[in-house]
């Protein structure tokens, strides 16, 4: 039994030893990438300056064409994430401006990501290789419910999130290989409608929701003009009533769920394909960014 | 309690560190512990079949023993009948009656005759089919005199719940697992280190291969419709990797764990995708349950030794049945008639008998045949695989149709956002370290095995698939 024991701490030892080598080997890799994802394109940045900066979920980083911001001449670049929610647009702008970006407009997608304030477990895995490096991440995390084992316990968040941080994206991070996530300036166009276009959004009730609040105290903060929208739903939506309960609980959101109506212009009920995205980012240039002097602002 | 879960890791010590240093008086201490704990393991699915386990447990105990005390034949029939009518009757009632009931209503309906079937809203029992079959051998073994009863309560509801074969097997025979548990078992150093690489190595094959595989496969045979060829024919591949990862590397971790207790269980795999033709290929996969089949059924039937007909009947009889063990769905009917198609040639040319010596390769013409034959018989397994995966033999036979008219052979970006092709590397690099360690229990043992053990620890911990597909496939037949 006395082998035994001697056996099973030595397994023991080579797990952890395992572990903490993993775990600092991925950590290096994610610090040298930059062009995998948004987060970590963010992250290893030098300081930057937009005239507009996009923030939201894929209802952002499918609809706002930055390609057409650049031709007014503004310099944009959209930071929406397909899955994020709030929780890491918010974490998403304080690393920015830890970085000393430079922004005038911030145009946020506001509109069903409202209704929660939780993590999107796929998306906010991305920031958790920057755990013990980042005050501002371990910062933003520390309240969740798994935080202490994701932090204390070595590579665990590796294994945990292995489909969105593991093996695979690792091993691109390490031979360079790029994301198409970051082309077009982080605008990603979706194609025509392949399903079933009608969605029920009656069970969304609108929050008053912290990560919301903590953009709009770091838009003052930093002199940054916020403009929070809601974007456009297919027209068969079950529950459009939520937008009306948004512009009650938030006046400020300019909602522009009706902007785009018809199927032709989505890929999916809450996504609209190229061609939508178009004629609703056309229609956003036009009422903020035509005369820079009449920009609304959302506070 | 998954054998691959946080809750089993925590469990597992606990029971060992019991076992062996507070309960290690006598094998009734042992055999005790082991009860508690199995029953605990059980209950983690649902308490309410624990009612089921110690029932059936009763049930095969009492049968058993008054088998054993009648004198005269007819009160020998009568318990042996009972016991079986009851085992089978719970089998059938939980695992097949609302197939057959959803069958006939639509059997009825083609004849133009509406009928609203009552169907049963229950849970399919965890492991039912494994103990039913556990206590029918026990009790078919009583009945024609080749074992004694058990008397001892004790010892025989550990040999029917022993918790590393409770829910997936392998199905053990009375006479290899309950002469273990009627002695004091002595810890043993090289065996339980053997049971730490045997469960580490199943492990590997649970998350790395298993659910890795089926993350692709799953992606291909659910949106089979879109799938070119060249996905088509990966999916199948990537499915046949996927269940033998999984239950293989189940079993693995049960022989590996059942070593630490000081009890060996009885192989189930020996690397079935070296088969050189299925008949072999049978008598490596799932060994445990071809041999009770063989044992049970085929032989009480005739076995080989009737006439042409004879054989052909128990042949399709036998692969049928064990087709419809793994669950209420013509698919896996249809899968054990397509494999009893494949054995037909070889039994007929009574050839079913030719390949029974570990594959062995040189320079010579003969290994460019064997490795042909193994990739014939593994070509024949896939397909034989997609019936078995499928959600209908319709979704099969458009699968096979589509893999062959197709005719597209590119990569293809799946809704489990990876592409096609991706999976193939680290699937030849395990079929490599199978290859060289198909004369072992596992591939960690032997020189270097602290590297070996450091590797596949790694592999375990980086490679694994963890946010899903912690289900072992065959929990639930």
């Amino acid at each position: 039994m006395k082998k035994f024991l001697l056996f099973t701490i030595k397994t023991i030892f080579i797990i952890i030893l395992l572990a903490v080598l993993l775990d600092y080997s991925y950590t290096s890799i994610y610090l040298k990438s930059s062009n995998r994802n948004k987060i970590e394109y963010v992250y290893n940045s030098q300081p930057q300056n937009y005239d507009v900066v996009i923030l939201g979920s894929s209802r952002a980083n499918n609809h706002f064409v930055s390609e057409m911001f650049e031709q007014k001449g503004l310099k944009t670049y959209n930071y929406g994430m397909s899955g994020g929610h709030l929780f890491e647009a918010s974490l998403m702008l304080k690393l920015m401006l830890e970085r000393n970006y430079k922004i005038k407009n911030i145009i946020l997608e506001t509109d069903l990501n409202l209704s929660n304030e939780h993590q999107a477990e796929g998306v906010a895995a991305r920031y958790l290789p920057y755990f013990h490096v980042s005050e501002t991440v371990r910062k933003h995390f520390e309240k969740e419910s798994d935080f202490k084992e994701l932090y204390y316990i070595p590579f665990y968040r590796y294994i945990k999130y292995e489909t969105r941080i593991g093996f695979r994206e690792v091993f691109f991070g390490l031979i360079n290989k790029k994301s198409k996530l970051l082309d077009h300036g982080g605008y990603y166009s979706l194609g025509n409608k392949k399903g079933n276009m009608k969605n029920d959004i009656s069970t969304l009730k609108p929050l008053k929701n912290k990560y919301y609040e903590e953009i709009k105290q770091l838009c003052r903060q930093h002199n940054i003009n916020l403009i929070a929208v809601m974007t456009p739903m297919c027209e068969n939506t079950k529950g459009m009533n939520y937008f009306d309960k948004v512009k009650k609980s938030y006046p400020e959101i300019h909602n522009y769920e009706n902007t785009v109506i018809e199927d032709k212009y989505f890929s999916s009920c809450g996504h609209m394909n190229d061609a939508g995205a178009r004629m609703f980012t056309a229609k956003i240039i036009e009422d903020f960014f035509n005369k820079q002097s009449n920009i609304q602002t959302s506070f | 309690m998954f054998f691959n879960s946080l809750s089993f890791a925590i469990f597992l010590p606990i029971v060992f560190v019991l076992y062996w240093f507070v309960c290690n008086k006598n094998k009734t201490t042992q055999n005790t512990l082991l009860i508690i704990a199995s029953y605990y393991f059980y209950s983690c699915w649902d308490w309410r079949f624990l009612f089921l386990l110690v029932f059936s447990t009763f049930l095969d105990y009492y049968t058993g023993i008054r088998i054993e005390k009648s004198r005269k034949e007819s009160g020998r029939k009568f318990w042996f009948w009972l016991s079986i009518g009851i085992n089978l009757g719970f089998l059938g009632l939980f695992k097949y009656y609302n197939f057959f009931a959803a069958s006939f209503a639509e059997l009825m309906q083609g004849f133009g005759l509406k009928t609203s079937p009552f169907l049963l809203d229950v849970v399919l029992p965890v492991g039912i089919s494994f103990y039913t079959f556990h206590g029918l051998s026990y009790v078919i073994d009583i009945y024609y005199k080749r074992i004694k009863a058990e008397y001892n309560f004790v010892d025989y509801s550990l040999f029917v719940s022993y918790f590393p074969l409770l829910v997936a097997g392998p199905i053990e025979r009375a006479t290899h697992l309950l002469p273990q548990v009627k002695v004091k078992r002595e810890f043993d150093f090289g065996r339980a280190k053997e049971g730490i690489y045997q469960m580490l190595w199943g492990l590997f094959k649970k998350v790395v291969i298993a659910d890795t595989c089926a993350t692709y496969a799953n992606a291909i045979f659910d949106h089979y419709e879109t799938m070119n060829s060249l996905s088509l024919v990966l999916g199948s591949v990537y499915f046949a990797f996927q269940i033998y990862g999984d239950f293989s590397g189940y079993s693995d971790m049960a022989l590996g764990m059942s070593k630490l207790f000081g009890i060996d269980l009885l192989k189930n795999f020996n690397y079935p995708y070296f088969s050189r033709d299925i008949a072999e290929f049978w008598r490596r996969w799932h060994i445990s349950l071809s041999s009770w089949f063989r044992d049970y059924l085929y032989i009480p039937l005739g076995g080989s030794k009737g006439g042409l007909w004879m054989k052909i009947r128990n042949t399709f009889i036998i692969f049928l049945v064990s087709g419809f063990w793994h669950g209420a769905n013509w698919t896996y009917v249809a899968w054990g008639f397509i494999n009893a198609l494949y054995f037909l040639p070889l039994l007929l040319s009574k050839s079913n008998r030719n390949n029974l010596d570990t594959v062995v390769l040189d320079k010579s013409w003969n290994s460019v045949k064997t490795i042909t034959s193994i990739l014939i018989t593994f070509v024949l397994t896939c397909l034989a695989w997609i019936f078995f995966r499928a959600k209908t033999i319709t979704d099969a036979v458009l699968y096979i149709n589509n893999m062959f008219t197709n005719n597209h052979y590119t990569s293809q970006y799946l809704t489990n956002e990876r592409y096609n092709y991706e999976l193939i590397i680290l699937v030849l690099v395990f079929v490599i370290v199978e290859w060289n360690n198909r004369t072992k229990v596992e591939p960690i043992s032997g020189k270097y095995q602290t590297i070996k053990l450091a590797f596949c620890l790694a592999a375990i911990i980086t490679l694994g698939t963890y946010s899903d597909y912690k289900e072992f496939i065959y929990f639930q037949f």
